[in-house]
């Protein structure tokens, strides 16, 4: 392909987003080639590569549109304007935080920006074990290099990372554990560390400042505030979205729109809920289930030294063995947000021991940890509530117990002087011969660990089978001819990384095969 | 109950931390339950009488715990602290409350060194929106 010459270069592309104020009190009635419901890593890249080929495309999106320049870099003000439910929302049994975007543009606006390919072994066992030969490593490599060009994906260079991820790097070649610098859709980053609070200087590529807009500029329109809630059917086609814009005063106005294509992609815990709701595409049953999430956990580590580890990038560096979940099913990322969320991340103990523990917080060395845990959760609604069952499974303990070790054995040859475990008790490690008899005294259970999910997947479970899955291999609904799913909810396992550029790609895929079906 | 509690988990006199009755926890606390449903939110409130009254039937103190001495009630929490999964996820949420009603005050946190919001002050300049792909200008724009 040659490069453009100067006159061809199009217009800076504007996101035009239609605000729930901006829809008349009686509504909107629409019609389009397609409807796209979320607007977050997968329903914003489908958005964008339709309207390229010239579809009319519409997104609802049931979050707020908040702009750039009202993020404040205060991670609180941001749970209570961007994240679902404020940043509350819990498992059932309250052991497990799930934070996801909810708003326009999604998790990607709140994300840390670390992108990995889904590794080849985890797309070969999909292959394997779901039917899944068409996402094999070679047929996806193509998306994984249009979205890496996209989102200029690239991994940290050394002024990128921060004295706490050259530590951390350094800790991790002294054991013997894989590490490297994280890869982020980012660019020229400014380091200000407020990735989960949104880019405020639109560095961090999300879906608010490339694929949306670009879409927009395309002509697709993009209605925020929007709620899909029903769905009208005909023949094991979705006829009609019906959803429910509530402007700021909380009055309600409907919105119909009607296309021949149907794309869901709110997110693992939403798009199952949805089709719950409406009692539809549930042949097998398996809606809402195998939910599973990289269970997290900070581990924190005090240094002799200062330093700062929240200064700069807010991830930097990775350690664990990410190629193959078989040979180690941990992956370790140096950096988390600031004080704020270490101190409920982690447990320093109350009292004196507290207020030691967080004065001393620029000494400290911060890694999150992840697992590739098995599918054992459910999403579902109960009297109309939303509901996430999910308890750490006893077979993935040993994971958790293993990305503990690491983390404290790479903590201590960086020169940490004691470890801080995630546990709801403080629990310390103060010197590397204690590791395997503090960490091999754990028991699996709840409310003994602090868990997060940043990652929920696996709702929606992809695989070539009607009966153990809910999608076929292309995306579309097995029950419904015309409904195709694009988020994390189809992964018929975990990845390991973190999961964006996955969707990322996968959305890119799925959309050339909606294209080629015609 | 939460200043009770916070007095004794969170005590700023004679440290570099911000003192306690300067920072606003319990609005704080305030707007973060004002994010949890109501469901939840009754659970929540079932969770803290609980903990409250639990000093006179789990304790065995003559008092509710926002009555108890400063000892007896960094005693109680402990207890929590090694309780059953009920007592450790009350306790757990009491204290994830109360840390994030504190840590949230900008000033707070710059009492232990982070620097809290930066690019206005900095005056780092937005990018704006990326630019369309180059592979999608020239296509569109082909005749």
């Amino acid at each position: 392909m040659t490069e453009p010459s100067l006159n061809t270069v199009p217009p800076l592309p504007v996101l035009r987003v239609q605000q729930p104020a901006d829809i008349p009190d009686r509504g909107l009635k629409l019609e389009a080639d397609a409807v796209v419901i979320g607007s977050g890593a997968g329903g914003a890249v489908a958005a964008y590569e339709l309207s390229r080929s010239g579809a009319k495309v519409i997104v609802v999106e049931a979050g707020p549109y908040v702009k750039s320049e009202q993020f404040t870099e205060r991670l609180i003000e941001s749970f209570e304007t961007m994240y679902e439910e404020g940043g509350n929302q819990i498992s059932k049994s309250a052991d497990l935080l799930v934070l996801q975007g909810a708003c326009v543009g999604g998790s990607t606006v709140v994300n840390a920006a670390v992108c990995f390919r889904a590794p080849d072994k985890v797309l070969e066992s999909w292959g394997e074990n779901h039917g899944l030969d068409n996402l094999s490593p070679e047929a996806m490599t193509p998306y994984f290099e249009r979205v890496e060009k996209n989102l200029h994906i690239h991994p940290n260079g050394p002024h990128e990372i921060n004295l706490n991820g050259r530590l951390i790097a350094e800790g991790a070649k002294k054991v013997g554990i894989p590490s490297g610098p994280v890869s982020r859709n980012i660019k020229h980053c400014a380091l200000t560390g407020h990735c989960m609070a949104g880019c405020k200087t639109d560095r961090k590529q999300s879906m608010l400042v490339t694929y949306l807009p670009w879409a927009s500029e395309l002509g697709a329109t993009i209605l925020s505030g929007t709620r899909a809630e029903s769905f009208e059917v005909s023949n094991g086609r979705i006829t009609q979205v019906n959803a429910i814009a509530t402007d700021a005063n909380g009055t309600s106005k409907p919105v119909e729109v009607k296309a021949g294509l149907v794309i869901v992609a709110a997110g693992a815990v939403q798009t199952p809920l949805l089709f719950q709701k409406n009692a539809i595409g549930n042949s097998s049953g398996l809606i809402g289930h195998h939910f599973a999430c990289h269970p997290s956990t900070n581990m924190i580590a005090e240094h002799k030294d200062d330093i700062y580890w929240w200064r700069g990038a807010t991830v930097t560096t990775y350690a664990g063995n990410i190629e193959d979940p078989k040979k180690g099913s941990y992956l370790l990322e140096a950096g988390v947000p600031g004080p704020m969320v270490t101190t409920v991340t982690s447990e320093g103990g109350i009292g004196r021991e507290y207020t030691d523990f967080m004065q001393n917080s620029k000494k400290f060395l911060a890694l999150a940890t992840l697992i590739h845990d098995h599918n054992v959760g459910r999403v579902y609604l109960e009297d109309g509530r939303k509901r996430i069952d999910y308890d750490l499974d006893d077979r993935d303990f040993p994971s958790l117990q293993e990305a503990f070790r690491a983390s404290a054995k790479i903590c201590f040859a960086a020169g940490a002087e004691r470890v801080f475990l995630p546990t709801t008790r403080r629990t310390v490690i103060e010197s590397a011969d204690q590791i395997d008899s503090v960490v091999n005294s754990l028991e699996n259970g709840r409310q003994r660990y602090k868990l997060t999910s940043f990652h929920p997947q696996g709702t929606m479970r992809m695989g070539k089978d009607p009966k153990t899955s809910v999608v076929g291999p292309d995306g579309r609904m097995h029950d419904l001819d015309n409904v195709y799913v694009v988020d994390a909810s189809l992964f018929p396992t975990t990845l390991l990384v973190n999961p964006q550029e996955t969707v990322y790609a996968m959305a890119s895929y799925l959309s050339d095969r909606m294209l080629a079906r015609g | 109950m939460f200043e009770r509690f916070a007095e004794v988990y969170i005590p700023t006199e004679g440290t570099n931390l911000k003192p306690l009755s300067e920072v606003p926890y319990l609005d704080n606390i305030d707007r973060v339950l004002a994010f949890f449903d109501a469901p939840t939110l009754d659970e929540v409130h079932t969770g803290l009488k609980l903990f409250d009254y639990g000093s006179i039937i789990i304790g065995l103190h003559f008092a509710r715990f926002a009555n108890l001495d400063p000892e007896d009630r960094l005693e109680y929490i402990r207890k929590w602290d090694n309780g059953g999964e009920t007592q450790r996820l009350i306790v757990g949420l009491i204290k994830k409350l109360v840390a994030l009603g504190y840590w949230q005050d900008v000033e707070a946190a710059r009492r232990v060194g982070y620097q809290g919001p930066v690019s206005d002050e900095a005056k780092i300049l937005s990018l704006g929106n990326a630019p369309m792909p180059v592979a999608v200008a020239s296509a569109s724009e082909s005749p």
